[in-house]
């Protein structure tokens, strides 16, 4: 489902932010992507959804290669992946339903078949509820599962995180990682950059760990248990 | 019957992608013209702030229209004034009138010919000097010339086209003595340059301002609605689905701003300039001021709509990055 060879990438004259990056990830995988602030994990999912370019090598998502596709295609990309942030990046002024619906309003939705859709996730987030309210009232949690709703409702083939649970409490951080495990059992490619150690202990899936824009370590999911250091 | 499906896989995808809304005609279009309202609606103190900088903008642009239509026509009625006399010693024969007459209206920039007799010479004469009759006791017309008044057709009102026509008079045979005031047609016309000069540089200036003004406020506008634009391109949306509503809104900003522009415009006329018409032509008889033109108005309204999309489809490409 995703596959890096060789990718390189700098922001202007510093030093290289991903080197020499050699990746593949199934597809119905759940993957965790951690490391230290700067290690490259935020440059390596924007390269994913087309946000940057690398300056060599390939990357390859869904069978396409996002190094030759026309900035005209990256839309089109995106609809297959779902991409959610730490800092939620809702719309402040709209309600939830809106925040969501926007997803399938640019897929050309019909009205109602948006409303169905969009009611149908908010009922999984157990969100439904609160669908009219402006996402400014909601709490930390209501508002990433908002986040998470507008990221799913198209049934993406690639869920990318960032940092997802960097604004919430134990309580609210097992719902989110429950919402990821559904979605990767219904199919969807997981990948979640996270610093957070407690996390990927508890989900015991595979790990790959950054340093300086360099994969230092790739642990599986089954020999996850034998891993001692994080 | 619906759209959905349910498929009897277990695990898989539990709806089929529906029709898309784009498949009915006009679907796009309805959807985007929505958007762009509701947006307004959300947005009320942004887009007020938008409306306002353009409606004052052309305010500002509108008044001084109006004032230099309404120059332009006190400076045509003056330069009426501009006309070319032939004057003959004798008295023409009503055959000599009309061979001249029909001579010089073939001449072009000729608007009008008048022959002046010497008994009308001496009426005017006596009008011009009304209260002072002594002194043209024992004067008698047969010592005043007779002549034809040459009226000119506006285009041909500047130096070189009445010392154009001057010089063909003069080829007539039996023509002799032209007069023209030529001191007056001389500053008149550096007057009348002078003026354009003026007005081309003032609405410039204010152009120019205009557009800077109402470009930078909408780029501020957009600017604080940048998330929107970045979630929009995040879930897959492409630049025409992205710019669509945004223009629309930009459109409907330029044509409320000019709209309102021209409707304080039309309060003020009504208020203080209808009757101010004495302070631009100087004539204390003069009827007032007029309005704008239909095509003046049809121009700003036009502006308007352009500010508003050129603004936005500008600033857009700015901060679109898809």
């Amino acid at each position: 489902m995703i596959q890096l060879h060789d990718v390189t990438l700098a922001y202007q004259q510093e030093a290289a932010a991903l080197h020499n990056i050699n990746l593949k990830i199934g597809k119905g995988e759940f993957v965790f992507l951690t490391g230290t602030s700067g290690a490259g994990k935020t440059t390596l999912l924007r390269l994913l959804y087309g946000a940057l370019t690398p300056n060599s090598g390939e990357v390859l998502v869904d069978g396409q290669n996002i190094t030759s596709l026309k900035r005209s295609q990256i839309p089109l990309l995106r609809r297959s992946i779902g991409v959610v942030f730490q800092d939620f990046k809702l719309l402040h002024s709209r309600t939830v339903f809106e925040n969501v619906a926007i997803t399938l309003e640019v897929l050309g939705w019909g009205r109602r078949d948006i409303g169905k859709k969009t009611m149908h996730i908010l009922k999984q987030m157990e969100i439904d509820s609160k669908y009219d309210l402006i996402t400014e009232r909601l709490s930390g949690g209501e508002q990433q599962r908002v986040a998470l709703a507008r990221a799913l409702v198209n049934d993406p083939k690639i869920l990318l995180a960032d940092e997802p649970t960097g604004n919430l409490d134990d309580a609210n951080k097992n719902q989110i990682l429950n919402i990821f495990k559904e979605a990767n059992i219904r199919g969807t490619t997981v990948v979640v950059a996270t610093h957070d150690r407690r996390l990927i202990e508890q989900s015991h899936m595979r790990l790959i760990t950054l340093n300086k824009g360099e994969i230092v370590e790739q642990v599986e999911k089954e020999n996850f248990r034998d891993c001692q250091d994080i | 019957m619906s759209k959905w499906k349910k498929k009897t896989s277990g695990t898989a995808r539990i709806y089929r992608r529906p029709t898309l809304e784009s498949d009915v005609f006009g679907g796009r279009v309805g959807f985007f013209l929505t958007r762009a309202i509701s947006n307004i609606r959300q947005n009320v103190f942004v887009n007020a702030v938008t409306i306002g900088t353009i409606t004052l903008a052309l305010l500002i642009v509108s008044l001084f229209l109006l004032i230099f239509v309404n120059l332009e026509s006190a400076v045509e009625n003056w330069s009426e004034r501009v006309q070319v006399t032939v004057y003959f010693d004798k008295e023409l024969t009503g055959q000599e009138q009309s061979s001249f007459r029909e001579k010089i209206s073939a001449l072009s920039g000729v608007l009008r010919v008048n022959y002046v007799t010497r008994d009308e010479a001496l009426k005017r004469f006596k009008v011009r000097l009304r209260g002072q009759e002594t002194l043209l006791e024992g004067v008698r017309s047969e010592i005043l010339p007779t002549s034809f008044e040459i009226a000119l057709n506006s285009t041909h009102r500047e130096t070189d086209s009445v010392e154009n026509i001057v010089t063909k008079l003069k080829q007539i045979q039996g023509i002799t003595e032209v007069q023209y005031g030529e001191e007056w047609v001389r500053r008149f016309n550096s007057f009348l340059n002078f003026m354009r000069l003026l007005g081309a540089l003032l609405g410039g200036f204010l152009v120019i301002a205009v557009i800077f003004i109402v470009s930078n406020t909408i780029k501020l506008t957009i600017y604080s609605r940048r998330d929107e634009l970045e979630v929009m391109s995040l879930v897959g949306a492409t630049r025409f689905f992205i710019s669509a509503p945004f223009l629309l809104e930009g459109l409907i900003q330029g044509l409320a701003g000019s709209l309102l522009s021209l409707a304080l415009l039309y309060g003020i006329y009504e208020a203080f300039l209808q009757n101010a018409g004495s302070f631009i032509t100087f004539d204390p008889a003069a009827s007032g001021l007029s309005f704008l033109p239909v095509e003046y108005i049809s121009g700003l309204l036009l502006s308007g709509v352009l500010l508003g999309f050129v603004g936005s489809l500008t600033s857009l490409k700015r901060f679109i990055n898809v």
